[in-house]
């Protein structure tokens, strides 16, 4: 009898009006948390030339005037070329460094482990003076390649959490089987490891390429004449707020919300994996 | 390849082991490019900031020297025209009040979310939480730029229902920490969201049971069980506040409002610094100082979270 009754208390509906105060407040954060977003896409089509309520109508010619937009295009394709040479690299390198941490005992092994995940909790800020310093020294300031090559190294500690979550939710068995049946460990690398990890590598390589994408301060130190987009948003923000940047907001919200969906698809799972300890599922 | 794959094959079935004999080979080639680019692409420019600011500047050229002008000069000025300290003050001031007010926030929004949702919309939930961290930061402070300002969207909107009260947050460190907390958010979510989910459900259950009310479960079981997750989301989060220029220069306006005055943050003080006089090594020895605060918040957080661990167990 007491059984049933501990059980109705410990119910989430135990208390109605605790629970509604509850999901008001998952509510309005929620409002908080894409109020953004949702704005943005909202004003890229109102004619307004100063975002208002009411509005004043709906209109494309935002839209128009990206377009003939040669700064924030060329912009534009910068970031297009800097972020996805930087997240294949920065996917390459992380999985290298989680296998090694995931499979080998070898000295500094924590140390690499704490090494690589450094540069997440280093402002970028910080990083983005002393890639200048090191780049101009090497004569590589101002390029897109130095853009790349300071991305690589923010963009691999992510890149790498993710393979690694990965890699250590894959039995060791599942090697070792493959060991047992005559395969090199090349082999077992090329044709086990690496199409198991393909989620988490996939996960990786968007995590990476979102961050390098959406990074500001070390490229506006290092890019020089050859700003990738967040650096020239950063321009037009200075200059005055032209609603071209709503237009091409929305653009890359909605490019945002692909990779995202993708994403959080494949790394959502393997987080909440990792939290509920109580459930082991076998990996697919 | 070939050689490889012969000796591979001489390795007996029964033996559950690793093949013998390759594993270095592998495993340097797999620890050659992650050592390689963490030494010279990370470790690097970290060594080079240290180097720099030894150096100085001649006809608007940085040259190598061994000098220590730039500490002096800056430390100077620590307290003189550019007033370094109250920018560290006011940096100091927004991230701690931004992280309490973020781990506060986003605690509750987790509560809410592990306690009040069904279990099967969790997952959704936190989905959706996180989903703002994936767009792009700066286009997010345009937004509250836009949202915030005078005659903005918040403030029509009010008069357009016939409020008189109008909002006047932009260009006061009030906006720096809403854009803060927005950037922050999701990241301190999904630290607390796989805190609360890991506190054992039946000690919750048991202490309900023993008789304990909501508020005495969540004061005596819940908050202690979460402790080393709230410091490390609050070192965290002052962490982010800390390092951020956005928000200081788009949403405070460069030198926003706050109790400490009206005062640029440190980091934007150090981008400045930077575009008036490109005096790259005065501008890391302004890095190192941060780097230095940075080391001693994430120290304090550390000890924090050892003597959290310690206390439950």
């Amino acid at each position: 009898m007491a059984e049933v009754v501990v059980l109705r208390r410990s119910n989430p509906d135990g208390r109605p009006l605790l629970t509604l105060l509850g999901r008001v407040y998952l509510g309005v954060a929620f409002v908080f948390l894409f109020l953004p977003i949702i704005t943005l896409l909202v004003f890229s089509f109102q004619k307004n030339q100063y975002a208002s309520i009411p509005g004043q109508g709906w209109s494309l010619r935002w839209y128009e005037k990206l377009f003939s937009d040669d700064m924030l295009l060329s912009a534009l394709s910068n970031s297009l070329i800097v972020s996805p040479i930087a997240a294949t690299a920065a996917s390459i390198i992380g999985f290298c460094a989680a296998y090694a941490v995931n499979r080998f005992v070898f000295p500094g092994r924590s140390t690499l482990a704490v090494v690589i995940v450094l540069p997440i909790l280093i402002p970028p800020l910080i990083l983005g003076i002393g890639f200048l310093g090191l780049l101009s020294r090497l004569h590589l300031e101002g390029q897109l390649l130095s853009v790349i090559i300071a991305h690589v190294a923010l963009t691999t500690p992510a890149a790498m959490a993710i393979i690694q979550l990965r890699l250590s939710q894959l039995p060791a068995s599942l090697e070792e089987a493959s060991w047992n049946l005559g395969a090199t460990e090349w082999q077992t690398l090329w044709k086990v490891v690496l199409p198991c990890a393909a989620s988490g590598i996939a996960g990786g390589w968007l995590l990476a390429f979102t961050f390098s994408f959406d990074e500001f301060v070390i490229a506006w130190f290092v890019s020089g004449f050859q700003p990738t987009l967040p650096v020239t948003i950063y321009t037009y923000l200075a200059a005055s707020a032209d609603p071209s940047l709503n237009a091409i907001a929305s653009i890359i919200f909605v490019f945002s919300g692909l990779l995202l969906a993708g994403a959080e698809l494949l790394v959502i799972p393997m987080v909440i994996r990792a939290s509920s300890p109580g459930r082991r599922s076998v990996p697919a | 390849m070939a050689d490889i794959v012969s000796e591979a094959s001489t390795v007996p079935l029964t033996n559950s082991k690793k093949p013998r004999g390759r594993t270095n080979r592998l495993m340097i080639a797999m620890l050659a490019l992650p050592t390689f680019y963490s030494l010279v692409f990370f470790i690097g420019p970290l060594i080079f900031l240290i180097a720099l600011s030894l150096w100085k500047v001649e006809n608007f050229r940085v040259v190598p020297a061994f000098t220590l002008e730039n500490y002096i000069s800056v430390g100077q000025q620590m307290f003189g025209n550019s007033n370094y300290s109250i920018a560290i003050l006011q940096s100091l001031y927004v991230a701690a009040t931004t992280a309490a007010l973020c781990v506060a926030l986003c605690g509750a929004f987790v509560l809410a979310l592990v306690y009040t949702l069904p279990s099967r919309l969790h997952r959704l939930a936190l989905l959706l939480a996180v989903a703002p961290f994936w767009t792009s930061y700066i286009l997010r402070v345009f937004a509250w730029q836009i949202l915030l300002a005078k005659r903005g969207i918040i403030n029509t909107a009010l008069s357009a229902m016939g409020i008189d009260w109008q909002l006047a947050v932009l260009n006061t460190q009030t906006a720096t920490r809403i854009g803060l907390l927005h950037y922050s958010a999701p990241v301190i979510i999904v630290i607390l969201f796989v805190t609360v989910k890991s506190i054992d459900r039946d000690l919750i259950e048991a202490a309900r049971n023993l008789g304990a009310t909501r508020w005495t479960t969540f004061r005596t079981v819940i908050l202690p069980l979460s402790r080393v997750g709230i410091v490390l989301s609050f070192c965290f989060a002052s962490i982010i506040a800390f390092g951020d220029v956005l928000s200081g220069s788009i949403l405070g306006g460069g030198a926003g409002r706050s109790l400490v005055g009206s005062v640029p943050l440190f980091a934007n003080v150090i981008m400045s610094d930077y575009s008036g006089s490109t005096n790259l090594p005065r501008v890391c020895v302004l890095a190192i100082i941060m780097v230095l605060i940075l080391v001693f918040i994430l120290m304090a957080g550390m000890k924090g979270s050892e003597a959290a661990q310690r206390s439950i167990s």
